[in-house]
């Protein structure tokens, strides 16, 4: 047990120091793949910065994101808490329903969350789900539809198999889209601890206050 | 047809103005006459050569099957178009013309080509003491109609005879890419006029369908090709009209695809090449709205190298049609940036609205808590 945590009860030692440099790391990320990325999409109508810096930074950054990816999947394999990612398969539908109708009704009238953030069970199972699908399928689908448009060439017999550049290509995108929405919704729904920045502090800090 | 017209009253005029000066080849010496030595294997000759003053043996053999291929035979030229100082021949000698002829000029026949050159990059390195001919580039007996060439018979491979480009575009991400899909005038003469080339491809048998195949296929004549396809008869093909080719090789049971390559128009200006002066501006083919895409045409190859090409409205690079060629924000899917549109609308909506409904309810939470 860590030491703080039997000093303060209230506090929870939720997000341990791995996953807060992983964390903040493919945030920064993704923010400048998104820059970058709308830059090369959209050459003609938005001037940030020149196309080839915008593809250059665009791949230095990709290539951090894919390291730091293996940084949580080895943190997260090797501690084996992998499976606060895995949902419990008898209870999940229920649950699901649960929280969803937290969000979308009881948040409003005050009522308590059904999910108490806790080390052992940080995810509530929506955002199990969520974050299940995105870290083992969407993110590596986008990293490695992302490697194959940098080396085009290098990658030419993959990529016809797969039907063609333009097919990687509208991967790449569609899952670009996702998630840049997806991030508003993040960065939304993590304002809605028990004050707005509370969610907030606690990745920088580890702890997730409770009372 | 093209090859007909191709050979322009330029040609004709300079033809007969040589015709007019020295009026004794016209009607005299035939290729045959020329090849009864010429296309004998061992037909040599010892000389010397003028750097390192040794005797060399230099091959005077005429491969006559490949000559007959080449553009200037279909046009009708001559040996002795070239060789133009050999006036007639004696067969009273042994050897029927000079010992030492004088080399050929291109430029007699082709001057804006050889115009273009005058200022180019290769024609600076005389002062340097490197003379370069234009067969450095074309080949002599064997020239090929060029238009019908991919970009790895065209310029391409001819440059890398003595450049090796890997080691001078480092600032260009996947070069590799550029040199497979980008002629390399296409960037280095940048005036020259461009288009993109598109080719009808078997996706069963992988290999590209030739014009006389496509043809077959839909049982019609070449002439009749562009009348059946372009039914508004604005001498284009539009994107419905080109469904509907589709539709119909489909129906024959061929699946075809279209490979796209950005090459230089077979032009003059393609000689102007100059010394840090190429395209180095990505977002001139990079974007949208990029020049370089605004000819576009479907190319239907004959046997013979010429080709029939029909224009093609430029937003078929846009579809799914041709899919191996992308260029990254240039020939993107309109279809997909409306999708991500609302994609993000979406998120932004979903998170607006759940905002907006927090903020309505606050009082009600601030009673419970107050509680
Ligand atoms: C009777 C055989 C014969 C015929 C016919 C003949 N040539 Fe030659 N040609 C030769 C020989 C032999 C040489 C090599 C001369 C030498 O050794 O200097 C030669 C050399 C040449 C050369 C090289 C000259 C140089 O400067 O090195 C050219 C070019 C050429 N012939 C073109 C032609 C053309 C064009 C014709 C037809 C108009 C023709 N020849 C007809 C036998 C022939
Ligand atoms: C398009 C112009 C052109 C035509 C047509 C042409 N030649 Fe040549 N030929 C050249 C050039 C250029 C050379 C290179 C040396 C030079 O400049 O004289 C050459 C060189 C030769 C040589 C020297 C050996 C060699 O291959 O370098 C022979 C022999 C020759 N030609 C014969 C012929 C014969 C025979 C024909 C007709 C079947 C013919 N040429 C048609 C342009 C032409
Ligand atoms: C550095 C290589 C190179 C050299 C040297 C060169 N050319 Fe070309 N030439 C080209 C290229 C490239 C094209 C354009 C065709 C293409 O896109 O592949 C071309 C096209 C042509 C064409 C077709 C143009 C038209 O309008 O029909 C002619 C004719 C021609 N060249 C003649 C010449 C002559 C004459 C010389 C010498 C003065 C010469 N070339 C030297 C590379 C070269
Ligand atoms: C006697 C006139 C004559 C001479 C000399 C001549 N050509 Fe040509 N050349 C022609 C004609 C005619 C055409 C066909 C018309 C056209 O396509 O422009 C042609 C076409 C070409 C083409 C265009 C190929 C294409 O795809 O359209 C090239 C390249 C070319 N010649 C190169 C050369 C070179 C290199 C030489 C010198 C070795 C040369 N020519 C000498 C008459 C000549
Ligand atoms: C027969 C050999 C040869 C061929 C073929 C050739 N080049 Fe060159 N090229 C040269 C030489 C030699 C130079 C001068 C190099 C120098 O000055 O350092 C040169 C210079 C250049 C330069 C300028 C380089 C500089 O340092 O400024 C460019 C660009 C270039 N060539 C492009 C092309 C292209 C494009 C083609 C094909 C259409 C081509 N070359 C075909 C021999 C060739
Ligand atoms: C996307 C455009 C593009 C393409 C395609 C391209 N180049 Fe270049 N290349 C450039 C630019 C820009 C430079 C930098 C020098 C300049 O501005 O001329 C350059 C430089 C060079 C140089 C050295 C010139 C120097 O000044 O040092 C050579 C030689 C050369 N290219 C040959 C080729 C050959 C051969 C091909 C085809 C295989 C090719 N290039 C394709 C744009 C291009
Ligand atoms: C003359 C037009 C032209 C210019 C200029 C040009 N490109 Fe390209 N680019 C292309 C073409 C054509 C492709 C090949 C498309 C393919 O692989 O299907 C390509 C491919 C690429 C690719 C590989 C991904 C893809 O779309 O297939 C990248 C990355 C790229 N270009 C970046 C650049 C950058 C950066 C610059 C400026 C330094 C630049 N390009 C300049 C035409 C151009
Ligand atoms: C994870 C590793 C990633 C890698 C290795 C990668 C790589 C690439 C590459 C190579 C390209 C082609 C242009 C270029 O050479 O830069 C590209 C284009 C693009 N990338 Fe990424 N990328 C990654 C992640 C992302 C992410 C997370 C986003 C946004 C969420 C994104 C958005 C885009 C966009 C919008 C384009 C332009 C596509 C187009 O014009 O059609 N990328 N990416």
């Amino acid at each position: 047990m860590h030491p703080q945590h039997a000093l303060n009860q209230q506090m929870d030692y939720v997000h341990p120091a791995p996953v807060r440099v992983w964390h903040w790391i493919n945030a920064s990320g993704f923010l400048f793949l998104i820059l970058t990325g709308f830059q090369i999409r959209y050459a003609e109508s938005i001037n940030l910065m020149t196309l080839s810096h915008a593809i250059n930074l665009h791949n230095y950054v990709g290539f951090v994101v894919i390291a730091n990816y293996f940084l949580w999947l080895s943190y997260y394999l090797g501690s084996g808490k992998i499976k606060l990612y895995i949902p419990d398969l008898r209870r999940v539908v229920g649950l699901a329903i649960r929280q969803a109708r937290y969000y979308g009704f009881d948040f409003f009238l005050g009522r308590p969350n059904p999910h108490t953030m806790t080390a052992e069970n940080k995810f509530n199972a929506l955002q199990q789900q969520a974050y299940l699908v995105i870290m083992l399928v969407l993110l590596p689908a986008q990293m490695i539809s992302g490697l194959f448009l940098w080396k085009v060439k290098g990658y030419e017999e993959y990529i016809n198999l797969l039907g063609g550049i333009k097919v990687i290509d509208t991967i790449h995108v569609l899952l670009f889209f996702f998630f840049t929405s997806f991030l508003f919704i993040h960065c939304y729904l993590a304002t809605l601890g028990h004050t707005p920045l509370a969610h907030f502090k606690a990745m920088f800090t580890g702890y997730e206050n409770h009372h | 047809m093209n090859i007909l017209t191709g050979f322009n009253l330029r040609y004709g005029l300079a033809i007969l103005v040589l015709c007019s000066l020295s009026p004794s080849w016209a009607w005299g010496v035939e290729n045959a006459e020329c090849l009864e030595c010429h296309s004998d294997e061992s037909l040599t000759k010892e000389s010397t050569d003028n750097i390192l003053n040794t005797e060399i043996t230099e091959s005077l053999y005429v491969d006559e099957e490949s000559f007959n291929h080449s553009i200037h035979n279909d046009n009708g030229i001559a040996c002795v178009d070239c060789h133009a100082d050999i006036e007639e021949l004696n067969w009273d000698e042994e050897l029927p013309h000079a010992a030492t002829l004088e080399s050929v000029c291109c430029c007699s026949c082709h001057e804006e080509s050889a115009e273009e050159f005058k200022d180019s990059v290769h024609m600076e390195i005389r002062k340097k003491g490197v003379t370069m001919t234009c067969y450095a580039c074309h080949g002599y007996h064997d020239v090929k109609p060029m238009e019908a060439a991919l970009v790895s018979e065209r310029a391409n491979s001819v440059c890398l005879k003595c450049h090796n480009p890997a080691h001078t575009h480092d600032w260009l991400p996947a070069a590799d890419s550029h040199f497979a899909f980008v002629e390399c005038v296409v960037c280095h003469a940048p005036e020259v006029p461009r288009t993109i080339n598109l080719r009808f491809y078997d996706l069963v048998t992988n290999q590209f369908l030739s014009g006389d195949q496509l043809l077959d296929t839909l049982g019609i004549e070449y002439d009749a090709f562009m009348t059946t396809v372009d039914t508004n008869g604005n001498q284009q093909i539009d994107t419905d009209e080109f469904d509907d080719l589709i539709l119909m090789l489909k129906q024959k049971d061929v699946h075809a695809a279209l490979r796209a390559e950005l090459v230089a128009e077979i032009n003059p200006l393609a000689h102007n090449i100059r010394s840090g002066s190429a395209q180095k501006d990505c977002g001139n083919c990079h974007a949208a709205d990029s020049p370089y895409f605004n000819t576009v045409s479907i190319l239907l190859t004959n046997a013979d190298g010429s080709i029939e090409r029909c224009t093609i409205d430029r937003s078929v690079l846009q579809s799914y049609y041709v899919n191996h060629f992308y260029l990254l924000g240039g020939t993107r899917v309109k279809l997909l940036d409306k999708i991500g549109l609302l994609i993000l609308a979406g998120g932004a909506c979903g998170a607006g609205l759940h905002l907006l409904g927090r903020i309505l309810t606050s009082p009600i939470r601030r009673k419970k808590s107050k509680k």
